[in-house]
Order: structure tokens, then C-alpha cells, then sequence
């Protein structure tokens, strides 16, 4: 019998990701690319789960869109929110999973699901892209470094400082003054993540706070914001090992759910 | 009339209101007096032989507003503030602005139309016998001013007369949320809204003749089987027109609301006193379970718990207007109690100078996808 194949694709703000599953649920190509809706992005990472599978569009039997740029897949069967979409993916990988942080491109999502992967309740931030990766992008440029140095200088902070976790404007104004005060960019760093954290927990706390406790999301790559998290809940946080694609793996379950079950 | 001549009327009179209320003023030859947001007593309006024009604001551009108003005045009082500065409002002869949280009671003083301002206060603890009092003489105030304003004499029974047509306007409005919730096909959650909205621009002698008659027309409809979900709304308002489209999209039906913009304004009625300010002063003692009314027992909750039975709701909705504090400081509780209740509970973010939803069209069609 010939193979059965799903696509899952996540348009995010920051970043799109693709992620091909056969009909054993097993992951057969995941792609990446740093660029998300209203890019070249979304076609880019198209482009790349496919390469070197020997697979094209035409062997998927369903494919599900899920992020900020849903809309645009138009060769999607079906268009999931990427709230959903983590929950089924996180579920997929972590089946003790309980309560999910998700810290996106431009919104942090704390939500909680039951043991199938189904969303019980959600909380989205507003008013401000504070404690997000684009906060994170900013703070970066600001300090001088890679996004991914961050977590380094996290590391070796010994005296901490406070930065705004209100809006991104007053922290980028609060750094800047940090830095003419000459603070150390670690300790600044770890003020940084703090902050991050602060904001989410505003969310988190409006959840059932039920363990295990996971984090997705593109931000979950910097250590620096999982060890704050770890030090403000006191608790072990769980990260998926590729915390960036969960949104996809999601969409790509539920492709192959409606697949299946459509026999 | 057909049922869908008349529905198309009033939405097409929420949709043009400018029209709508000149066309209104010229039918009945009357004047119109604006008022700013909820509550403010259009009785005493419409003695005045005026037509009450509600001012909520609405989807604008800010280029001026910021320089008289902090960037955290709710959504509804940056673009009435906009409005007012490019004289949108500058035809009403008057303007009542009343203080029902801290942004209402700054902003009635410094009104910047040409039209003239008359800002009053709502006394806040309700169960106080001197409220109403209180409020009968802030009554009178607005009665004096309307009459040196426009010129003429408001007699009492002008104001008997008004109360009575807007105790039958309400009366009417309540039996229409009640009857659209089992018409949902026909009075779809735009349709609804337009449909409520569109009474803050017209007559309510003519308005209540179109609801009676639309009323009397969806009562012969048989009841629609909708599978869509059942939805209760709170809040403020739900605006712009571009998120309630949302819930039409994601199949959620709007059965039933507690918006300020919607059921609150004709939840209470006036009740018979001695005197015709005296029942309007006693309406807003008697108003109650609202985020803008003193309710140290949070009423407001149960009412919504109770809501939501009554609808048969599969969740309710907040559209939190942003930066209102009375709405902000309720969140919270609504949020664990409807844990308890078991509804689904979500909570939206309303900006009026939102030109892009996304985030709420996330919201939602997660809401939806979960419920």
C-alpha cells in the first residue's frame, strides 16, 4: 500500500516552518527558515521540506496552516489556529504536558491542555509586544550582540538589574540608560530575561498552573529565559527539542487526523 | 413593511449616521443633543422635543486627540475626542457628558466642540437615599441648561411622556435580544448589533415602530436550528464591524449580550415615582450588575453566570475596551468563577482605531476550534 504523507506549515511573524509526517505519525523532514508572513519565507520553507525526500506537494494527501500567515497557504486543506496547533504538537511530544508557554515572534500564549492535547483555556498578551522575540530582537540590536549570544552572557550575570517588562519602548530607553551608566551587559542580559518571564507569568498564573510545565515557541531556544522561568516558578520546565517547529508538528497531526479518519 | 426591508433600514442607518440623524431632525423637526457614551438621561432630551444622539466614538484616525487626552483614555474617548476637535459633533446643540469612570469625569471638562458641554455626575454608592437626591438635582441641572440652551420650557408632562415611550422602547429591545437568540439565521451578530445601534441615531417613537414591527415578524419565523455556537458578550461595546465578522466566520452566534453599548442601556426601566426626574434618578439607583455602577456584591458575575443558563451559552466572550479600568478591574473575577461554572470564557481586546484584527481573529477562531 503506498505511503501516506501530511504536511503541517506554520506561518509565523518571524519565521515559517514546515514539518512532513507519513501515516505512522513518524516525522519524515522538518524545515525551518527565518523569515515569516508577507516573505518569501512561507514559499522558501515549502521548498526545503521537500527537498532531498523525494516527495512533492502532489504526494500530500492534507495539509493544515496554522501562525499569523494561515491565510496566505492557499494549497492548505484547512487553516488551524496556532493556539490548537501547539497544543496537539507539544502533545504529541511531551504527553505529560500540561500547561504550555509559547513565546512567539510577536505574542506570548500560555495555555492549558488536557491529555490529548486539547486547549482547556488560553491567554494571549496585548497592548504591547513586550516579552516577546521581537522584544528580544530589539534588546539584542540595542545591546550589540547576536540573539543567539544571548544566553551566554545570561550565564556569567552576577548582579542582575530590573528592566521594564511593560513595553518594549521604555525597556529599549531603560538599556540604553544602562548602558551609558556603564552596567554590565550580562547583568543587563539577565534583566532582559527576567523581564521576558515577568510578562508571561502575568499570563501563566491565569491558567490551571497544572504540571508538567513546557516551553515552545521560538524564544525557548535562548537557556537565558528557560532558566528564568525555572528560577521564578521554582519548578522544572520542560522544552521541546525543537521548540520552534511545535506549531507545525501540530498542524501536521491534525492533517493526518482528518486524513485517517477519512480514510 | 418585509422583515428584510426593515432590517436593512436600520442597519443602513447605523452605517450612515450622520444621515441618519439629519434625516431624523428633518422628519420630526426636532434638534439633536449628543450623549456622550451610556447612561446619560434621554428623557430629559427628548421633552426638549430633541432628538438624543448617543456619541461612542468609532473607527478614526488619530492625529489630534493625544495632544488633549493621555495615550491611556480608553479607545472610545481618543476617537470622540477626534471626532470633537475636527467638529464632527459641532451641529448637536448640546452635548451631555456624564461621569461614570474617572476618564468621563476629566473628559466633560474639557469638551473641545462648539457645541455646549454639559458634564454631570453619577453618585456611586446607590443604596444611599441621598444618591438619589443627588442625582434628581443633577437632573434638574441638565433640564435648566437644555431649556437656556434651546430656549423653551420642559414641562413635566413632556418628561412623563418620555419616560413612558422609552420605558416601552426598552421593553421592546428586550423582547428583541430575546427573540433574535432563536432567530440567529435571520439576525445574524452584525445584523444584531447594527440593528441595536442603530437607535442612537434615530426618533425612538419611529425606531420603537420599526422594532415592534420587526419584532412581530421574526415572532412568525419558525425557530432556526442553528448547529453554530451560542455566545454571550460583555463588556463595553463590540466594535469595529471587523471582529464581529469574526464570529460569523468561526459559526458563534451572539445569543445574548451585557454590553454597555447594547442590553445595558435598556436593561432598566424607569419606574413610576412622583416626579418625572425623581423615576430617572431611581432608574440608575436600580441599575445594577454593571462594571460602571458601585456593586461591592460583584452582581455582575452572577448575572452573567445566570446569562449564560438563560441563553443555553457555550461561552461568553469579554470585549474588554482597552484602557477601561472599571471593565479591567472585573476580568479577573469573571475569569474564576467562569472556570468554576465550566464556561468557556474569552476575553478580546477592543481598540477602536484597530485597523487589524489578527490577534483577535487567533483568539477566536482558537475559542471556537475549542469550545
Amino acid at each position: 500500500m503506498k505511503d501516506r504523507y501530511y504536511l503541517g506549515v506554520d506561518v509565523g511573524s518571524a519565521s515559517s516552518k514546515a514539518v512532513i509526517i507519513n501515516q505512522k505519525k513518524e516525522i519524515i523532514k522538518t524545515s525551518v527558515i527565518q523569515m515569516g508572513t508577507g516573505t518569501s519565507g512561507p514559499k522558501s520553507v515549502i521548498d526545503n521540506v521537500f527537498a532531498d525526500t523525494g516527495l512533492t506537494l502532489g504526494d500530500i494527501k492534507l495539509t493544515v496552516g496554522t501562525g499569523y500567515g494561515r491565510n496566505s497557504l492557499k494549497f492548505a486543506d484547512k487553516q488551524i489556529s496556532e493556539i490548537s496547533c501547539h497544543a496537539k504538537g507539544i502533545n504529541y511530544e511531551l504527553k505529560n504536558a500540561r500547561t504550555v508557554l509559547d513565546i512567539g515572534g510577536q505574542d506570548v500564549k500560555a495555555i492549558s491542555i488536557n491529555e490529548s492535547g486539547m486547549v482547556l483555556n488560553f491567554y494571549m498578551n496585548d497592548k504591547c509586544a513586550a516579552g516577546t522575540g521581537r522584544f528580544l530582537e530589539v534588546m539584542a540590536r540595542i545591546l550589540g550582540v547576536k540573539i543567539d549570544e544571548l544566553e551566554k552572557l545570561d550565564e556569567s550575570s552576577k548582579n542582575p538589574v530590573t528592566v521594564s517588562s511593560t513595553c518594549t519602548v521604555f525597556a529599549e530607553s531603560e538599556v540604553i540608560s544602562l548602558l551609558s551608566q556603564e552596567t554590565k551587559i550580562e547583568d543587563i542580559t539577565r534583566g532582559i530575561h527576567n523581564s521576558i518571564v515577568t510578562r508571561a507569568l502575568a499570563l501563566l498564573y491565569k491558567t490551571n498552573m497544572e504540571e508538567d510545565f513546557t516551553l515552545t515557541g521560538g524564544v525557548a531556544q535562548n537557556k537565558g529565559v528557560i532558566r528564568a522561568l525555572e528560577r521564578a516558578l521554582n519548578k522544572k520546565i520542560y522544552v521541546a527539542k525543537k521548540p520552534q517547529l511545535i506549531g507545525a508538528i501540530g498542524a501536521a497531526i491534525f492533517a493526518y487526523e482528518a486524513g485517517e479518519e477519512r480514510g | 413593511m418585509e422583515i428584510n426591508n426593515i432590517i436593512d433600514y436600520l442597519v443602513k442607518s447605523a452605517d450612515f449616521p450622520g444621515k441618519t440623524i439629519k434625516e431624523s431632525c428633518k422628519k420630526n423637526n426636532k434638534e439633536a443633543v449628543g450623549c456622550v457614551a451610556p447612561y446619560a438621561p434621554e428623557e430629559i432630551v427628548y421633552a426638549a422635543n430633541c432628538i438624543p444622539v448617543g456619541i461612542w466614538g468609532g473607527q478614526v484616525e488619530l492625529t489630534k486627540a493625544r495632544t488633549y487626552l493621555p495615550a491611556f483614555a480608553c479607545s472610545i474617548m481618543q476617537s470622540i475626542m477626534e471626532y470633537e476637535i475636527r467638529g464632527t459633533y459641532d451641529f448637536l446643540k448640546a452635548v451631555l457628558i456624564p461621569a461614570v469612570c474617572d476618564t468621563l469625569k476629566c473628559f466633560g471638562q474639557k469638551w473641545k466642540g462648539t457645541s455646549e458641554a454639559i458634564p454631570f455626575v453619577f453618585p456611586q454608592n446607590r443604596e444611599a437615599k441621598s444618591a438619589e437626591a443627588f442625582l434628581e438635582s443633577e437632573y434638574k441641572y441638565i433640564k435648566n441648561k437644555l431649556e437656556e440652551i434651546l430656549g423653551i420650557t420642559i414641562t413635566e408632562k413632556a418628561l412623563q411622556d418620555s419616560i413612558i415611550l422609552y420605558n416601552d422602547y426598552r421593553a421592546e429591545m428586550r423582547k428583541f435580544v430575546e427573540i433574535a437568540s432563536v432567530h440567529t439565521d435571520v439576525i445574524t451578530p452584525v445584523i444584531r448589533h447594527k440593528i441595536i445601534k442603530s437607535s442612537y441615531f434615530m426618533d425612538k417613537k419611529d425606531y420603537l415602530e420599526y422594532i415592534k414591527e420587526l419584532n412581530k415578524k421574526l415572532r412568525l419565523l419558525p425557530a432556526n436550528n442553528s448547529k453554530n455556537k451560542r455566545i454571550i458578550v460583555t463588556g463595553i461595546m463590540l466594535e469595529p464591524d471587523g471582529i464581529i465578522e469574526y464570529f460569523e466566520k468561526y459559526g458563534m452566534d451572539i445569543v445574548g449580550d451585557d454590553l454597555t453599548h447594547e442590553s445595558r442601556q435598556f436593561r432598566t426601566d424607569a419606574p413610576f415615582s412622583g416626579s418625572a426626574l425623581n423615576s430617572l434618578a431611581k432608574r440608575w439607583t436600580n441599575h445594577n450588575a454593571c462594571s460602571l455602577a458601585f456593586d461591592p456584591y460583584k452582581e455582575r458575575i452572577q448575572y452573567l453566570v445566570d446569562l449564560a443558563n438563560h441563553y443555553k451559552a457555550d461561552g461568553l466572550v469579554i470585549a474588554l475596551m482597552k484602557f477601561c479600568d472599571p471593565e479591567e478591574y472585573d476580568v479577573p473575577l469573571i475569569m474564576e468563577r467562569m472556570k468554576k461554572e465550566n464556561i468557556p470564557l474569552l476575553v478580546i481586546e477592543i481598540d477602536q482605531q484597530a485597523k487589524s484584527f489578527e490577534q483577535i481573529n487567533t483568539r477566536l477562531l482558537s475559542f471556537a476550534e475549542n469550545m
